[in-house]
């Protein structure tokens, strides 16, 4: 720890870090100060005066610099005249705190009283009694008796929706500003404020649509009261009543640490059911906050739609049948297809599944399939090489950091790293957005390089060069990477276009770089990864925290599939050669990819396992019932690669398995071991097998310590729900970087454009989606967009069409009715197309397309 | 002589008549707060006192009781406020009939009345749902869930006063 000074609080002195707030050091010392409105993630406001505390300094000698000392020979103190709050000053050395003094207890007591003249107390029915901090600091800190005079009561609305997702009760509202600094400066959506003043001040919404941001839901957790409450858990039980059962949220690559909260339900059969899914503390990942995706998007858990038991095709029909039939009949055709086979596992299979599969895949053939899905993402060596250095937190990088976001449209893609980029770029880090077209992280950015689509390679490169022409090359450290003196010979003349961007990166001391899914063919994606590797490592930003490459891959265990031995090269080959048998692990390929619609309809025998009716199931032979994240226990690998275990929050929904299990059951018939008993020996066998998961054992992975700020300690102290994390902190594995011995290799990348004449289709990614799970979230349903194409302005005005007409978009020979948007976001000569709006594919990867008017 | 006491006695007992009281055909009146099986009550509209609040359930040392809540609209009112009890069972044979649930409730909902005659052939009998504990609505009122006026019922607790 750096520096420390010495402060006194009620007569005790302690050693807590310079500069930190008085109210978390006085935590770390263990005495509790109070709060409402402060927050340690936000910047204190002052608006409470809960956490009244006497203050003084200690006097010291001019000449001696020693502090003075009264006859009794204790250091002279002097005091300020009136309590201050302890919420908006930062420890200084011979800092004195006086909280355990009647003057202090009456002054808590005084607002206490005054907070509650104006409280409903309608505890009984409001969801955050149980867990409510006013009601914790009522109790200990409040008086015993009320002088209230109910006739004086101030009524305000009830029954306020702020949006759809969120609930506002004005009379509970303490005006803590909690819920409005967090939209405004943690997440930057100014859609929440203060009207009217004094007693009638009241929150609302000043966003059309009401409450428009992607992380509503953090300020219902924020919320000191139960002002806010979310529409999901809405007297969903009370708090005493839940089983929080620690899990990974699966819907995106920053693996957010999120906690099930679970009760049996009387309309589910009486069995256990997810009622509400809440943040759980992981500093080094969602610190504290999730998205409204997550939140939000369990409900396939338990949804009618689920299937429960094995289904044959019969002709056109399909017939339940037990598992033994569906593992024989299956076992029969792998048996006989040997290398025809190709096995495509999904975006979120846990590495156990990914691991059964990959077994099984082994037992059919010598050299088997193993493909994934989605497949537009690539790099998975790149990242070994040179991904994010163990240990790296968003939150510590500062001004001498700088972050590099290129080809993602970050918010939709991984919205908690972007709102930790959009902090760090508030706490001074620089932040450099590189995309074909405006993305919302462009606001916050020191430098915006706007390239045109297919150059990103290029651009990377170019900034490479510009690192050797600036003598930004970190010798020590490329004397361990082979090809460093031939990539360097390559880049000599490259043209700099976007030299201040290069600057911004360059000059700082920490880099990290988020290489997205817009880098077009899947091909480029490769060159994109590996010229983003090139730059960390000629430049010596890898291998260590703070620095190096994170991916942001599709879906929540692309990095396991990949770290397993899947790839998405081979999926791309599948399309010229055709497997006769698929095995699809809970992906939908027929949603998103027109091409293998067709080698599905041809292939001649399809196994899909799946939690729902998908378009690849109604492909399939056979259709295996699979168990949600929720039902079973297992590991996700995230983006930055975090080994994560998430545990069983309810009981099976009918017959269905953990994919593991199925697979290892088909491998049983195939001559293979009986299946493990459970996840944590798939595992074992992981870490026997795969080195880079030797430490992955699950004891290791549950392993939790102490983090600071303590916002998840039961005890509120920072006045919110808790987030105490006691699942696991998860374990990254090291890239070869982080290996003071290990060679790295770079290599120049291939620079081809992409070049088409006229109009092309880009595929993009929307955050909410009608994807397999997350369509099955019906309170979510209104904020996914119906199908839209976005058209540059200029191309639109050429064709005549304007914002809000439905077009006709051809494309791939196929042609789509989209609702159109121009609103200046695409560029010129593209149309931007967002994946998995509907489930017939559209375009996978870039395309040339033609737009028609629809008459009139 | 104490042969005599002892014949004494017993001639008087023969002279008493019985005690025994000839339960099922007869039946003794319980005291005033003697506490026999709940019943969930309502307001004299009609609308339920229970605001699935929980707190019963939280307060029973048997853990007999189980509620869950959902919530009310103006179309479809259960009862004052916007939370109601969707589900209410109490499980006969768990309860102890201690009362604490009647102290726990915060709008005198569950009150444990003077019937003790429980009595059942399956034990899932013995859970008691909501439509077996709940009082019948008072005469010529409408049933739960009504259909209400916007805004009147807005609170779920019954207006608070100033202390006497
Ligand atoms: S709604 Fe909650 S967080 Fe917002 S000002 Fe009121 S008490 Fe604070
Ligand atoms: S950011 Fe991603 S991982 Fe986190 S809650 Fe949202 S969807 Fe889930
Ligand atoms: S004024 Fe300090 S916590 Fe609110």
């Amino acid at each position: 720890m750096a520096e420390t000074v010495t402060i006194t609080i009620d007569g005790q002195q302690f050693q807590v870090p310079k500069g930190i707030n008085l109210v978390d050091a006085a935590k770390m010392s263990g005495t509790d100060i109070p709060v409402f409105c402060y927050h340690p993630k936000m910047d204190p406001v002052g608006m409470c005066r809960m956490c009244l505390v006497e203050l003084g300094s200690v006097v010291t000698n001019r000449e001696t610099g020693e502090p003075d000392v009264d006859d009794n020979g204790d250091p002279v103190v002097r005091w300020f005249p009136k309590l201050q709050t302890a919420c908006t000053q930062t420890v200084s050395e011979g800092m004195v705190v006086r909280g355990a003094t009647q003057r202090v207890r009456d002054a808590r007591d005084d607002i206490l009283e005054f907070i509650l003249t104006s409280h409903p107390l309608d505890c009984p029915i409001c969801d955050k009694g149980g867990e409510c901090p006013l009601q914790n600091l009522t109790m200990a800190y409040g008086p015993g008796e009320s002088r209230f005079v109910f006739d004086d009561k101030i009524r305000l609305d009830k029954h306020v929706p702020l949006g759809d997702l969120i609930y506002l009760d004005r009379e509970r509202c303490i005006q803590c500003a909690r819920c409005t600094r967090f939209c405004d400066e943690v997440v930057g959506d100014d859609v929440l404020a203060f009207h009217e003043r004094g007693r009638r001040l009241q929150i609302v919404t000043i966003s059309d649509p009401p409450f428009d941001t992607k992380f509503s839901g953090n300020t219902t957790d924020i919320c000191p009261v139960g002002a806010l409450t979310t529409a999901d858990f809405r007297f969903g039980a009370r708090p005493w009543e839940l089983d929080e059962v620690p899990s990974i949220c699966p819907h995106c690559p920053v693996g957010c640490n999120i906690s099930a909260s679970t009760r049996l339900d009387r309309d589910f059969g009486g069995k256990k059911v997810i009622k509400r899914i809440m943040p759980r503390q992981n500093e080094h990942v969602n610190e504290i906050w999730i998205c409204d995706k997550g939140r939000f998007g369990h409900h396939h858990a338990r949804a009618e739609e689920r299937l429960t038991t094995p289904l044959l095709r019969r002709g056109d029909e399909w017939v339940a049948v037990d598992w033994d039939t569906a593992y024989s009949e299956i076992a029969g055709r792998l048996k006989k297809a040997g290398d025809n086979v190709a096995f495509l596992a999904g975006n979120n299979l846990s590495n156990e599944d990914l691991w059964e599969l990959r077994k099984l895949a082994h037992r059919t053939s010598n050299t088997p399939r193993l493909g994934v899905w989605p497949a537009f993402m690539t790099g998975a060596d790149a990242v070994a090489q040179a991904g994010v250095g163990t240990g790296t937190r968003l939150q510590d990088m500062g001004p001498d950091s700088a972050i590099l976001v290129i080809a993602s449209d970050f918010e939709e893609e991984a919205p908690v790293w972007w709102l930790q980029v959009k902090q760090a770029a508030d706490r001074g880090a620089k932040v450099v957005v590189a995309n074909g077209r405006p993305t919302k992280l462009d606001r916050y950015a020191t430098e915006v390089v706007h390239y045109e689509y297919g150059d990103a390679v290029a651009v990377l490169n170019s900034f490479a060069a510009r690192a050797r022409s600036k003598n930004k090359i970190d010798a020590d450290f490329t004397a361990r990477v082979d090809g460093a003196a031939e990539l360097e010979a390559e880049l000599k003349g490259t043209r700099v276009p976007f030299a201040d961007a290069a600057e911004t990166l360059l000059d700082a001391e920490d880099l990290v770089i988020f290489a997205g899914g817009e880098g077009l063919t899947l091909d480029q994606h490769r060159e994109l990864m590996q010229a983003a590797a090139n730059l960390l490592l000629l430049t010596g930003h890898a291998g260590k925290p703070n620095n190096g490459l994170v991916p942001v891959w599709p879906g929540a265990n692309l990095q396991g599939a990949f770290d397993l031995g899947f790839s998405a090269e081979t999926t791309a080959a599948l399309a010229d050669q055709p497997p006769t048998v698929w095995f699809i692990g809970s992906a939908d390929p027929a949603a998103e990819d027109a091409a293998l619609v067709q080698s599905l309809a041809n292939a001649e025998f399809v196994v899909v396992s799946t939690q729902f009716m998908t378009p690849t199931a109604a492909h399939a032979n056979v259709i295996l019932p699979a168990q949600s994240f929720a039902e079973r226990e297992g590991t996700f690998t995230n983006g930055m690669r975090r080994v994560q275990r998430f545990y069983t929050a309810q009981g099976p929904v009918g017959d269905t398995l953990p994919e593991w299990r199925i697979y290892a059951n088909i491998g049983a018939r195939l001559g293979g071991d009986k299946p493990r008993i459970s996840a944590a020996l798939v595992m074992r066998d992981i870490t026997q097998n795969v080195p880079r998961y030797a430490a992955m054992a699950y004891p290791a992975l549950a392993a939790v310590e102490k983090q600071f700020p303590d916002v998840g300690g039961d005890d509120l102290y920072y006045g919110g729900t808790a987030y105490t994390n006691t699942g696991g902190l998860g374990i990254q594995w090291p890239a070869n970087a982080e290996d003071e011995s290990a060679r790295l290799q770079v290599r120049p990348v291939q620079l081809d454009g992409y070049q088409i004449e006229g109009l092309f289709a880009v595929p993009v990614r929307v955050l909410y989606d009608r994807s397999t799970l997350f369509e099955q979230s019906e309170m979510m349903h209104t904020h996914v967009p119906e199908p839209f194409a976005e058209i540059n302005n200029q191309d639109a005005a050429h064709i005549g069409i304007v914002d809000g007409e439905v077009i006709r978009l051809n494309v791939n020979g196929a042609q789509h009715l989209l609702t159109a948007r121009v609103n200046g976001q695409a560029p010129a000569g593209v149309v931007l197309v967002p994946q998995l709006l509907s489930k017939t594919p559209i375009v996978i990867g870039p395309a040339a397309c033609a737009i028609e008017k629809i008459g009139e | 002589m104490n042969l005599i006491r002892g014949f004494a006695t017993t001639i008087k007992h023969v002279l008493e008549g019985p005690v025994t009281i000839q339960y099922p055909e007869q039946e003794r009146p319980v005291r005033e707060r003697f506490k026999g099986r709940h019943a969930l009550k309502r307001y004299d509209n009609g609308l339920e006192k229970c605001i699935g609040c929980s707190l019963c359930a939280a307060a029973c040392p048997a853990d007999a009781i189980w509620v869950e809540a959902a919530e009310n609209t103006d179309e479809e009112r259960f009862s004052p406020g916007e939370r109601y009890a969707k589900t209410y069972e109490i499980n006969m044979l768990r309860c102890i009939f201690c009362g604490y649930c009647e102290d726990a409730c915060p709008t005198e909902a569950i009150v444990l009345e003077h019937e003790y005659r429980l009595s059942f052939n399956d034990r899932r009998d013995a859970i008691y749902t909501k439509d077996r504990l709940i009082d019948p609505p008072p005469h010529g009122v409408p049933a739960t869930p009504q259909v209400t006026e916007p805004g009147q019922f807005d609170r779920s607790i019954p207006d608070m006063e100033n202390p006497k």
